[in-house]
């Protein structure tokens, strides 16, 4: 807790949404006047706004989509159930999951991030091994993990791809869930730690991995499940790409991101790809819009370490192949389909530079 | 005088804007209530006056020769504009529609009078949306209005309205229906000296105001507007017709308004705490007769979701969407392939989850609406009623027809007629078909249940009797229809109908169309159709067999013709083709005087079987053609004329295609010479014949195939039969390629000696 370590620190790649929207969390937390949750840092309506945005109170809009779906999910973590974001990759469910932890705890790093591998000490708790050597199980042996740091102190918990776990790793949610208390047998007099007001998990789950009905029932009926949609309407979704591709090429030293004609090509091969028909197929490799910014990144990238220069459409084709249809010989079968069969249909320059490039795909 | 014009902007279908309406005319005791809808019906308002159930719709039609334009304008319980009707008539106000005919341009291509008109111009409404924080109009609609405050309601209705025109371009259509308003309203204003009242769509109430304030400056002419009259040639004309609020619910796009009717009719009557609670309970009913699981525990969680939804939006009772998101909260634990229907616009689309299909269908609703008995119908519906009683056609269950009976030919004609007019509860089972034999009989079902009238009352624009309205179909159809087939179609439809004088008219058009037709796949069903139609024209009785002879004629010499000059490499058999070739050989058989002789179309069968450049599907149904016909063919060594594994198949299909009988005539002969010719087939070769081999056999009912099994099985020697025909577990078309794939490994194992176990 050191506060003068701060101005020293190094600048961060990707600080955590409550750094990044500081002085607008600030500004929602001075300007509620909303009553607010117990234990939670915001008013529900104020958490909203903080995520979709208001123009008119200098409050970015920060996730795109239905504002339904957000109204749903706070009321749901509000009424003390579970979150449960699901959807295809990319579909910003961790970044949702993120900023609602932000608006509702002021904090979203306590994170659990699914794998194969979790194990319940990586969930809950587990122990400093040389005092408990030298101490017994006592409380300075204990070392909490992020479940038992929101129980503890009232805030969200996030719980990233919790379907990749093993069922009965899952299943450790069970009641601090339902019965909001932990219980550590290890500890003097069977200790149980009860949740305080705020806490809560969000977890979000991949469609594309083990779905979530292999999920035991028991625990689906503690959540509340939202599904996460790609956007659907183009222009948004291209003026997302633009401002999010923007921000990263920044970022990365770039100060000429790919103009918007480029930018509106790459939107489109996505969503067509996206879509699929019976003649492409749709691709194994996810087509989302985060895959879409981080190709216009690549694009943008390359254009001017290599070149010196801004983006043309046909280098696209270049960092999809490399991206987009990653080892995948069928999708670059398809990638070369659609670039042979639906670009030269389109008019424009850009769509000539994407169709001129496809001799660039590999194989 | 302006300032005793009132201009009440609503969204139709609003149960908001209806108790507005009626407050209004409360308060105002207007002299005048003028109201958008369609200005011809003003000499029938008495109709909209009498008894009905709603809901109801004005339908109007403007028929031409080519077409019928149609357009509803449907009216519920908490329309506006029924409210303002019902009323204005109470408040002995005088009452008035002030728009436009349905007929005239400026309605092209609209459907229901009633949708939004600001669904066209979206940029504000857009804006709105994103300022508000919902997901669209229908939910922006029912924060602002429907669950809002009602105290400041006209103040915030003008706001709103004003703002989504204002920067809206109008297109001319609207001006023109504006206009049209305004110098009604212009008119009546100078006609009377009370206050008037207008009740329009909101996104016309802002250019009224203007276009009425600039005409009384500019003492502007006060006549009120003459009514237009319909283009030349074009019949207009409109009813009531019962209307249901599934139909209110299904336009869709441009044509939509207010979705989910039932939610809207229950928050009219009783208010939203009991719309919800009544929906939860429908909702609730219908997952539980789907078999869907609806626990206490989810109905009380829904139920506070909902509650803190609306608190969060501000909403002091709930609304619509703040009750099918608790819902769906608390029901749905799996991820949706669908987003929720009521987050976009629009119809419901395959894959939404059933939980969300059941709740959409409660509150959409089932309610159907009911005229009063003395509401003036179209001629056809009583023609209707009235044949059907006398043919005792208004009963149910199945119905057996023995068309040879006159009466009971009467009634298959009208039964037809239905049929063409899509009425509801009548079906044919079985009866006279094209490319079958003669069939006397006909079997029906009939369901009186079925709610027929709103389809009679808007099939009146088509004739004033059934067989009338019946020929308009088919006429209208015939101009739109070029293909020969589809011609034909219709030709036998009209027979079936007995509609005299278009038989003759479409007769003439295929018979025209024959010769124009370079393609065996039109010309064969056209054939077919025809033939059929002159073999059962004894019992049709339509008196058409001159013309038809003269078709078949032209149809047999012209498909002669064209499978004489067909010449193309192999491929897959065309059975469009294979048809056209059986359908020559039915009318050589069952109409000999109307075609060439029998023998010069075996010999001109015989030279197209042995043309190395015809296909070989064609070339075998050539075959097939001259040995139906009695000439001397031998299939047995044709067929080893065709043995390359990548025609044999398709020679057979075409073989089969038309001299299936002769084929199974045989003791010996064609079957067992390919038996022979595929036994010498090696494996790869055997792969290549396969699919299409397997595609000719399927020629033979099952029966049949047994026959032939029996027969190849007694020629090998012995054996069971019916393990040839079995059905496989496998698809023997994905065994012989395991089995190739397994030869091609050994090959490769011997190869590289790797075979284990054996001396090579
Ligand atoms: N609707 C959206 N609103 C805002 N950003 C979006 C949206 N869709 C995609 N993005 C972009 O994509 C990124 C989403 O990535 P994120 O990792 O949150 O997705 P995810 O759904 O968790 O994917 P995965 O299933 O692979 O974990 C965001 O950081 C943003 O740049
Ligand atoms: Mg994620």
């Amino acid at each position: 807790m050191t506060a003068t370590a701060l101005p020293a620190e190094p600048k961060l790649q990707r600080p955590p949404a409550e750094r990044r929207y500081a002085s607008e969390l600030e500004k929602l937390a001075a300007e509620d006047e909303s009553p607010r949750p117990p234990g939670w840092a915001l008013s529900l309506q104020a958490a909203r706004t903080f995520i979709v945005g208001d123009e008119s109170r200098g409050i970015s809009r920060k996730f795109v989509g239905d504002p339904s779906l957000i109204d749903r999910a706070l009321v749901t973590l509000a009424t003390n159930r579970g979150l449960m974001l699901v959807g295809e990759p990319g579909t910003a469910k961790s970044l949702l999951s993120e900023l609602i932890a932000a608006a509702v705890s002021g904090d979203s790093t306590l994170t659990i991030q699914g794998g194969a591998s979790t194990t319940e000490d990586q969930i809950a708790y587990s122990w400093n091994y040389s005092l408990l050597v030298s101490e017994g199980p006592t409380e300075r042996a204990l070392v909490p993990a992020p479940l038992l740091r929101g129980m503890s102190e009232g805030r969200v918990v996030r719980f990233e791809e919790i379907t990749r776990c093993p069922l009965e790793v899952q299943d450790s949610l069970l009641s601090p869930l339902s019965d909001r208390v932990l219980a550590i047998p290890e500890l003097d007099g069977d200790s149980m730690v009860f949740a305080r007001e705020g806490f809560n998990i969000i977890a979000t789950a991949n469609t594309r991995d083990r779905g979530v009905n292999e999920m035991s029932a028991a625990l689906k009926r503690r959540f509340n499940f939202e599904t996460v949609f790609p956007i659907a309407d183009f222009k948004t979704e291209l003026d997302l790409v633009e401002t999010e591709a923007a921000a990263a090429l920044s970022r990365s030293g770039v100060p000429a991101p790919p103009s918007r004609d480029v930018l509106e090509v790459l939107v489109r091969v996505f969503r067509d790809l996206r879509t699929g028909d019976a003649n492409s197929g749709r691709p194994q490799a996810v087509m989302s819009t985060a895959e879409a910014v981080s190709v216009a990144h690549a694009v943008g990238i390359k254009a001017w370490y290599l070149r010196g220069g801004t983006a043309v459409a046909g280098d696209i084709v270049d960092c999809m192949a490399g991206a987009a249809a990653k080892d995948n010989a069928e999708d670059l079968a398809r990638l070369r389909r659609y670039l042979e069969q639906k670009a030269p249909k389109r008019k424009g320059p850009h769509w000539e530079s994407l169709y001129q490039a496809r001799n660039l795909l590999p194989g | 005088m302006i300032e005793r014009l009132h201009v009440q902007g609503v969204r139709h279908h609003s149960p908001a804007c209806a108790r507005l309406v009626a407050e209004r005319i409360e308060e105002l005791r207007p002299a005048a209530v003028l109201i958008e809808g369609p200005a011809d019906f003003n000499d029938r308002l008495g109709e909209l006056a009498l008894e009905h159930e709603l809901p109801v719709a004005i339908y109007s039609y403007a028929s031409t020769d080519l077409a019928v334009r149609r357009t509803w304008a449907p009216m519920c319980d908490y329309s506006p504009e029924w409210v303002a009707l019902a009323e204005g008539r109470r408040a002995g106000a005088e009452v008035r529609f002030i728009d436009l005919p349905a007929w005239h341009q400026a309605f092209d291509g609209v459907e229901n009078r009633y949708s939004d008109a600001e669904r066209r111009y979206t940029e504000a409404t857009d804006r709105l949306c994103r300022a508000f924080a919902v997901d669209n109009v229908d939910a922006l609609w029912d924060h602002l209005v429907e669950v809002a405050d009602p105290e400041g309601l006209a103040d915030r209705l003008d706001r709103y309205f004003d703002l989504v025109r204002g920067e809206a371009e109008t297109a001319d259509v609207d001006t023109a229906r504006e206009a049209f308003m305004a110098q009604w309203i212009h008119a009546t204003l100078a006609a009377t000296d009370g206050p008037v009242l207008v009740v329009c769509g909101g996104f016309h109430a802002p250019a009224l105001r203007r276009l009425v304030a600039l005409a009384a400056t500019e003492n502007e002419d006060a006549a009120p507007p003459p009514l237009p009259e319909p283009p030349e040639g074009t019949e207009t004309g409109g009813y009531l017709v019962p209307y249901s609020f599934k139909r209110l619910d299904a336009f869709a796009g441009y044509q939509s308004g207010m979705p989910s009717p039932e939610y809207y009719q229950r928050l009219w009557e009783a208010g939203p705490e009991e719309a919800a609670a009544t929906l939860v309970q429908r909702i609730t009913t219908r997952l539980r007769l789907r078999g869907l699981h609806v626990s206490t525990s989810d109905l009380i969680g829904a139920r506070s979701l909902t509650e803190g939804l609306a608190r969060l939006r501000g909403h002091e009772r709930p609304g619509r969407t703040d009750l099918l998101d608790g819902l769906a909260s608390a029901l749905i634990s799996d991820d949706l392939e669908q987003p929720l229907p009521w987050t976009r616009r629009g119809l419901l689309t395959a894959g939404t989850h059933p939980v969300v299909v059941e709740m959409t269908a409660a509150l959409t609703g089932e309610r159907v609406g009911r005229l009063h008995p003395d509401t003036p119908r179209p001629p056809l519906v009583d023609d209707a009623e009235a044949e059907m009683a006398r043919l005792r056609l208004d009963g149910d269950g199945p119905l057996r027809l023995d068309l040879a009976k006159p009466k009971d030919l009467e009634r298959s004609r009208v039964l037809h007629c239905m049929r063409l007019l899509r009425l509801p509860g009548v079906k044919r089972d079985e009866g006279p078909t094209a490319g079958a034999d003669v069939q006397a009989h006909e079997h029906w079902t009939l369901d009186s249940r079925a709610d027929r009238l709103p389809v009679l009352i808007e099939s009146g624009a088509l004739g004033a009797t059934l067989g009338d309205a019946a020929q308009t179909v088919l006429e209208q159809r015939a101009d739109a229809e070029t293909a020969l087939d589809a011609l034909a179609a219709m030709l036998f439809d009209a027979a079936l109908c007995g509609r005299a004088h278009l038989t003759d008219r479409l007769g003439a058009a295929v018979e025209s169309a024959v010769d124009d037709s370079g393609n065996l796949g039109e010309v064969g069903p056209a054939l077919a159709t025809v033939l059929a139609l002159w073999r059962h024209d004894h019992l049709f009785g339509t008196a058409g067999s001159d013309l038809y002879a003269a078709v078949v004629t032209a149809c047999a010499n012209r498909l002669l013709w064209l499978a004489e000059g067909l010449h193309a490499g192999p491929g897959p058999a065309d059975h469009g083709r294979l048809r056209a070739m059986r359908a020559l050989r039915d009318a050589v058989r069952h109409a000999p005087g109307l075609t060439p002789p029998a023998a010069s179309v075996a010999a001109a069968a015989q030279r197209i079987a042995i043309d190395g450049q015809a296909p070989p599907d064609l070339r075998g149904a050539a075959l097939g053609l001259a040995w139906a016909l009695g000439a001397p063919a031998n299939a047995a060594e044709a067929a080893a004329g065709a043995a390359d594994p990548d025609r044999l198949g398709d020679w057979l299909a075409g073989l089969f295609a038309v001299a299936r009988e002769e084929v199974l005539a045989e003791e010996q002969g064609v079957v067992s010479a390919v038996d022979e010719l595929v036994a010498d087939l090696s494996e790869d070769e055997f792969l290549i014949a396969l699919p299409a081999l397997r595609q000719a056999f399927a020629m033979f009912p099952p029966r049949e195939r047994g026959l032939i099994a029996e027969r190849l099985v007694a020629v090998r020697g012995g054996g069971d039969a019916r393990s040839l025909t079995r059905k496989l577990a496998v698809d023997p078309v994905v065994m012989a390629a395991a089995m190739a794939l397994e030869a091609r490994v050994e090959a490769a194992l011997a190869r590289e000696d790797l075979v284990f176990g054996g001396e090579s």
